[in-house]
């Protein structure tokens, strides 16, 4: 392509995203093959306009501009296509052999050398303030110090960042995948990371504060904490500081829920990084910090093993814009300049090259045989919520059955709606609304009960529907013959057609249950510590995520198969019935 | 025993039973005859109370069913009247879940509060009465319908009804197995049982009905001594009936 590209269009392609770029020479590449291309390419060029129009797409920038670029591509492709005519005929080449030209220059063609290489950065925007989140002026805009000081780095390094949105927890293995190149998000170095990514030099010093409710007088330092349930984000420093001091933790996705909690008394103190304490927390009257800020740490840039060149070139960026002073005033700017800042920065600033890893790294605890016990107490409270709920859903089904099939018009009326809401809206919605929004009218249960009664309510739905097929698959003369022996409506119903409707509706129950068993793992979402949260927070710490897995998956199955097996054997009981055993030797005598 | 009288039963705007009078005496047995269509099930169905009748009157002893009752006094009555009233439905309707035994003393148990043991006997001897006492274990399922039939009647029996409503004994059986239930039922008869039959079979009725009432369009056309109604009917329709039902 680019032997047949004048220079110029070129260059004018250059300030546009690469995605576009990319698109653009795609429908070249379909009017060179296509005969008489030049109106199926500017076909296609409307349709992908059209459909960039519909689709809700995150980047602002192509929203706005798809207007604009409707034109400009029909203009540019026209202005293409008469220019391929004319090196058509300057070369004078027939029609045969202009196709075959085409498909070479398809074949040969590859991206030109993109002036500017992008650094992609990961990190978790969702309650990631200070650091990078969505700028509450405009949601389509992330914004934070570190999006800046990436942007300045980037810069710093002649390349362009690009934020990939990612997730806390699964940063590090994001990282590996290949879904971007570093990891800038408060990163802390710790000896299992190490195994598993590479560090930059460090760029921040960070402290951890614990906080606690403004009403609290019992708790000042982490000391007081044995025997108190502590939040904070899991998988950091602080984290594995709690779990080395042996203090009960809870951990969190992001500080947003635990400060939450702490407020609503779910937890007793909240340990996170000074900025987002400084973000979150200090300005919430509900709540104040406890003691000095403590245990002092790096922040360094995340980056894959091996990744030498990146790894240079980041450190070597890093003394750059600490050097010229923009990482200081970035910090200034988002009031995260201290002493600890000027300390790491002097030597650099004085011309020295940064020391490496200066601080002493946390570590995080793991060996198999906690591993099996966490995850052995979050199997039981997995089978504590599976159970839980399934009884809530059972005793809450059979009301809404009978009302929704025979109940008076308003309490038909009455089921529907509730069946409907629970059946239509997702069950991950349902229990954030427990458990962030009920509080708001003063009913704020703990994790593990929001997800029992959660789960309880949105099965119910399900439940009630195999429930209602099943009682209606019982023929009326059933009801008839109950009625003409004198049952009222209720005998009848316990006696004669629940246990027919029993029967029924028992294979359909089985796999709800099982699908429920399952579906407990929602509970993570809460912080709730059953088996799925257990897998991440554990093979997230230890990056064993494939023996892990299969850890988790046979705890899942330990649970589920006695289930199922137990429910087929009730099922066979109920079936066969053809001949009772004792049945055969009374007629026989008989 | 149960008068019935003048009584009517409306269904969708049109009426299907069209002012019905009969008495029935004690120990004696009544067969309602007619053609399909003509209102014989729903009349069974307003005696047992499964239809709510619209006008006329069932006084069943010293109960009595009328229309202009609230709703609340005519549901305590029909609960009532159930009591006194067993049936025997044309499609049984036996609860599959249960055993045969259990398909007789699941009433007298769960409703009259019978103790257990002594409704189980009192099973165990009516299903010697229909010849079925070794099938007591099984499923309902696994017996061949004329047994199904005779464990209906059981089941009927064992809340001790005063009267007996029975649905088209025969439609189910073959003429060898009719003869062996009319002498069944005889049997029952002669132990005190009052019954009404709905059949349309006139064999099966004769020698066991003491009287027939000739059902036409949801009207009693003619009603009398059995013997009397067969031989030679006043109504030229009875007579027509007859003559198609040989």
């Amino acid at each position: 392509m680019i032997c047949v590209s004048p220079g110029k269009v070129g260059r004018a392609f250059i300030h546009f995203p690469f995605s576009i770029f990319h698109f653009s020479f795609l429908f070249f590449r379909l009017s060179f093959i296509a005969p008489g291309g030049l109106f199926f390419s500017c076909d296609l060029v409307d349709r992908f306009i059209i459909q960039q129009k519909r689709r809700s797409t995150k980047s602002h920038e192509r929203n706005k501009t798809a207007g604009a670029l409707f034109l400009f591509f029909r203009a540019l492709l026209l202005h293409f296509q008469v220019e391929f005519a004319q090196l058509k005929w300057k070369l004078k080449m027939t029609n045969g052999k202009w196709k075959m030209f085409c498909l070479l220059a398809v074949l040969f063609y590859h991206k030109p050398a993109s002036a500017q290489q992008v650094l992609r950065w990961g990190a978790d925007p969702s309650g990631g303030a200070p650091y990078v989140y969505t700028d509450p002026v405009n949601p389509d805009r992330y914004i934070g110090y570190e999006k800046e000081m990436v942007d300045a780095l980037a810069a710093a390094m002649g390349r362009k960042a690009e934020f990939v949105p990612s997730d806390w927890e699964t940063l590090v293995s994001a990282l590996q995948r290949g879904s971007f190149d570093v990891i800038v998000n408060g990163l802390e170095p710790t000896t299992d990371r190490a195994r598993q990514i590479d560090f930059s030099n460090p760029y921040y010093i960070f402290q951890l504060q614990l906080t606690v409710r403004h009403d609290d007088d019992r708790i000042h330092s982490l000391a007081d904490c044995h025997h108190r349930t502590v939040g904070t984000l899991s998988n950091t420093a602080a984290s594995r500081i709690l779990q080395q001091e042996g203090i009960p933790l809870r951990g969190y996705s992001d500080p947003v829920g635990a400060y939450k909690d702490l407020e609503l008394k779910r937890i007793d103190a909240v340990v996170m990084d000074v900025p987002a304490e400084a973000f979150y927390a200090r300005n919430n009257p509900k709540l104040k910090p406890a003691g000095e800020p403590f245990a002092p740490g790096p922040y360094v840039i995340g980056l894959r093993k091996g990744d030498a060149v990146l790894k240079a070139e980041i450190n070597t960026g890093i003394e750059k814009i600490i050097a010229d002073g923009t990482l200081e005033q970035i910090l200034k700017k988002w009031n995260l300049w201290n002493n600890a800042q000027v300390e790491l920065q002097a030597p650099i600033r004085a011309g020295q090259h940064a020391q490496v890893a200066p601080y002493e790294m946390t570590s995080a605890s793991f060996n198999w045989r906690e591993a099996l016990s966490r995850l052995t107490r979050a199997a039981m409270v997995t089978v504590l919520i599976a159970f839980g709920s399934m009884i809530i859903a059972i005793a809450l089904a059979i009301p809404l059955a009978i009302g929704q099939s025979r109940g008076p018009r308003w309490v038909r009326a009455l089921c529907t709606t509730y069946i409907e809401f629970f059946r239509g809206t997702p069950v991950l919605v349902q229990l954030l609304f427990l458990y962030f929004g009920l509080p708001a009218i003063g009913l704020a249960m703990p994790g593990w009960l929001t997800a029992l009664v959660g789960l309880g309510l949105n099965y119910a739905a399900y439940e009630s529907q195999v429930y209602r097929a099943a009682l209606e698959a019982i023929p009326r003369g059933q009801w008839e013959a109950a009625y003409s022996l004198g049952m009222n409506p209720v005998l009848a119903f316990r006696r004669i057609i629940m246990p027919q409707a029993f029967r029924i509706a028992l294979p359909p129950m089985t796999n709800d249950f099982v699908s429920l068993f399952k579906d407990t793992s929602v509970a993570f979402a809460i912080s709730v510590w059953e088996l799925a949260t257990a897998y991440r927070e554990l093979a997230n710490a230890s990056g064993q995520f494939l023996l892990l897995g299969v850890t988790v998956s046979l705890f899942y199955l330990a649970m589920s198969l006695p289930m199922a097996h137990l429910a087929r054997r009730l099922e066979r009981s109920l079936q066969n019935r053809d001949v009772a055993p004792d049945a055969v030797a009374e007629g026989a005598v008989a | 025993m149960i008068q019935v009288s003048t009584l009517r039963k409306k269904a969708g705007g049109t009426e299907i039973l069209k002012g019905i009078s009969f008495e029935v005496a004690p120990r004696t047995v009544l067969g309602i005859i007619g053609a399909s269509g003509s209102g014989k099930t729903t009349l069974l169905r307003c005696l047992n109370g499964l239809e709510r009748i619209n006008g006329g009157f069932i006084q069943c002893e010293d109960l009595r069913l009328e229309p202009q009752f609230t709703e609340s006094d005519y549901r305590h009555r029909v609960k009532q009247l159930r009591r006194k009233v067993g049936t025997v439905f044309q499609h049984l309707h036996l609860f599959p879940h249960l055993t045969v035994l259990g398909n007789i003393i699941e009433a007298p148990v769960h409703v009259l509060r019978a103790p257990r043991a002594k409704a189980e006997q009192e099973a165990y001897q009516l299903l010697e009465s229909v010849g079925l006492k070794q099938a007591a274990r099984r499923y309902p399922e696994s017996l061949s319908g004329g047994e199904q039939q005779r464990v209906a009647i059981a089941r009927a029996l064992a809340m001790h009804p005063t009267l007996l409503l029975f649905d088209e004994p025969t439609s189910a059986l073959d003429p060898k197995r009719a003869a062996e239930m009319r002498l069944l039922l005889r049997g029952f008869v002669a132990g005190g049982q009052t019954m009404v039959i709905v059949s349309h079979s006139i064999g099966f009725l004769t020698g066991l009905a003491d009287n027939l009432l000739y059902l036409e369009g949801g009207e009693v056309v003619e009603y009398g001594e059995t013997q009397a109604l067969l031989t030679s009917p006043r109504d030229p329709r009875t007579a027509s009936f007859l003559q198609q039902a040989k």
